[in-house]
Order: structure tokens, then C-alpha cells, then sequence
């Protein structure tokens, strides 16, 4: 049951990446590209919190508890940039 | 399911890299540079390089991007 619930959980990051990867690659202004960005590292996140279950190595939590933390500065930053800021 | 995830990391480096150079927009080409090593730094984070992958996430996707903007605002004469 586990680990089916996990294998769900990873086919479900592959697809959100995916998907995600397409909206980049087609996104038609920068606030689109910057929006999938932002998504892309909240998969980040997930994904690294989901390894750190199936591998059984729980220091991983701590990376991306620091990769939360830190990963938003860029997309504060380009939102700064957009509104003439910075 | 790990070599999925870092094939899958790897084709969105790829894809990151080659959207940063082709991008005709310097703030678009600048955030992409920035997701290349963001999935980088999964990429470490997949291969067992906890440490790597926190300074990359910190360095390379937080304050390069930071100062790639800083760099576009000070030098660019038109927006975009």
C-alpha cells in the first residue's frame, strides 16, 4: 500500500515537471515563465522530501528545508525587477 | 524510480540551458539560466551531494539570478 502511494506520488512529480517544462518552453510572457519557475521549485521540494522517504536518508529534509528558504529570492527578485524596483 | 527522476532532471537542464540561449528576451534568458541550476541542485541533491546542493541552490539559483537583474538594470537602455 506504501509503496504504491509513493510509486503514485512519484509518477505525479514526473508529470507536474513535464507539464510544467511545457509551459515554460511555451510561455508566452515573462510573468509566465516566472509563475512556472516558482512552481518548478515547489516540485524541487517535493521531489527532494520524497527521496529522502524512499531512500530512508532523513538529512535530506533538512536540505530542503534550506531550499525552501533560499529558493524563493529569485523569483522576489525578478518580481521586484518587473514592477521597476530592485 | 531514482534513474527516471535524474534522466528526467537532466533533460530539464538541457531544456533550461538551451531556452537561456535562444530566448530573445534578456529576463527571460536570465531566469532560465537560474532554473538550470536550480535542477542542478536536485541533481546533487538525487546523486548524494546534500552540502553541493545546498550552495548551489543558495549561490547559483538565488543571488546570480539577484545579480544578473541587478546587472540588466543597470546596463539596459529599452525594457526587456
Amino acid at each position: 500500500m506504501a509503496d504504491t502511494i509513493l510509486l503514485l506520488a512519484g509518477v505525479l512529480v514526473f508529470f507536474a515537471i513535464v507539464f510544467t517544462v511545457l509551459r515554460l518552453v511555451l510561455g508566452r510572457t515573462v510573468a509566465d515563465r516566472i509563475a512556472a519557475v516558482d512552481l518548478l521549485t515547489v516540485i524541487s521540494i517535493s521531489m527532494i522530501a520524497l527521496y529522502a522517504h524512499v531512500g530512508a536518508r532523513f538529512i535530506y529534509l533538512d536540505v530542503a528545508l534550506v531550499y525552501g528558504v533560499l529558493s524563493f529570492l529569485a523569483v522576489v527578485a525578478t518580481a521586484r525587477y518587473l514592477e521597476r524596483g530592485l | 524510480m531514482l534513474e527516471l527522476l535524474v534522466f528526467l532532471i537532466c533533460g530539464a537542464i538541457m531544456v533550461s540551458g538551451i531556452l537561456a540561449v535562444t530566448l530573445k528576451g534578456v529576463l527571460a534568458a536570465a531566469v532560465s539560466g537560474g532554473l538550470a541550476t536550480l535542477f542542478a541542485a536536485v541533481c546533487y541533491v538525487l546523486l548524494g551531494a546534500p552540502d553541493v546542493a545546498m550552495t548551489e541552490a543558495s549561490i547559483g539559483s538565488g543571488l546570480s539570478t539577484v545579480i544578473f537583474l541587478y546587472a540588466i538594470r543597470r546596463t539596459a537602455s529599452t525594457r526587456e
